[in-house]
């Protein structure tokens, strides 16, 4: 039995370029992304961190940079802090940012999951994307998603 | 067992009054749809359909209807021989507002295992809804000549 896999396409009116940084600049991911910011310094095999803005001690997940490929692909690791050095834990998220007749074509794959990881991942995706979505197509993320929440 | 669906969840900046007509009203869809109509009484029984340039594509019957909040109908493509053939699978729209926004949950049931409808919807809808989001939000849809090639 393959473990679950949860997958995401959204199409975005911006450029690769713009998408690709959004995903790890704090001051774009802390509006669409509940306070949080993903930090790295986003080297294949480097550790990446997913904490709150306003407090680096507070992370939510932790992993590692399997693929760096700007501004096409990113694929890293997840899970929760203590979990890190469990493989059957630990899950994997591929972002393929792809040119789409005038638009940006983001697919969010997370795959690997478990049951209680593929809940909580199910309810959050969409909201971020669609948060990123709006915060790149009107300036502004929607107000959902800059605050933090818990999950 | 678990039976295959699509189900697709978007948050969107507007009332649920506003993506009730975009989402039911045919001179709302054309304009994110890809030109696509969709024309319906939105009464129970009757038929649904939706088209292009007088030609309908997909067309179905309202089996559910409570504005601004749910809408469902069944989805029975007409343009390709071979997806005709299936039987009718069905739509579900889902409007629930939390403050300033609706999370919109589109739901893709009912079709048979081996489904061809299945992986085409699951192309679509997307596209359709990252266009619906757009217009709504911004007043600029996905360029038309996305569904062109």
């Amino acid at each position: 039995m393959s473990k679950p896999e949860y997958v995401y396409v959204i199409y975005i009116q911006t450029t690769p370029e713009k998408v690709w940084r959004a995903l790890q600049d704090p001051e774009m991911t802390k509006d669409y992304w509940g306070r949080r910011t993903n930090r790295s310094d986003w080297q294949q095999g480097s550790p990446w961190r997913h904490e709150s803005y306003d407090d680096s001690s507070d992370i939510a997940v932790a992993g590692t940079v399997v693929e760096s490929k700007p501004p096409r692909r990113l694929v890293i690791t997840w899970a929760r802090p203590d979990d890190v050095s469990k493989p059957e834990k630990t899950s994997r998220v591929a972002f393929d940012i792809e040119d789409a007749f005038g638009a940006v074509k983001l697919t969010v794959t997370h795959s690997e999951l478990d049951a209680e990881m593929l809940r909580a991942i199910s309810g959050g995706w969409p909201a971020i994307l669609s948060s990123l979505k709006t915060m790149l197509e009107t300036g502004a993320a929607m107000p959902m998603t800059q605050r933090s929440w818990k999950g | 067992m678990h039976k295959p669906e699509f189900v697709y969840v978007t948050y969107i900046e507007t009332t649920p009054e506003k993506l009730w007509q975009a989402l039911t009203d045919g001179h709302f869809t054309e304009r994110y749809w890809f030109g696509y109509r969709f024309d319906s009484s939105l009464k129970i029984g009757t038929p649904t359909a939706l088209g292009k340039d007088g030609k309908v594509t997909d067309e179905g019957v309202v089996i559910e209807c409570d504005p601004p909040k749910r809408l469902v109908y069944t989805w029975h493509p007409l343009y390709d021989p071979e997806l005709a053939k299936e039987t009718p699978s069905r739509v579900s729209y889902d409007l629930v507002q939390h403050g300033d926004h609706v999370k919109l949950t589109v739901t893709h049931a009912g079709f048979p295992e081996a489904s061809k409808v299945l992986p085409s919807i699951a192309t679509g809808w997307p596209l359709v809804l990252s266009s619906l989001k757009s217009f709504l939000e911004s007043g600029r849809p996905l360029p038309l000549s996305v569904m062109q090639s």
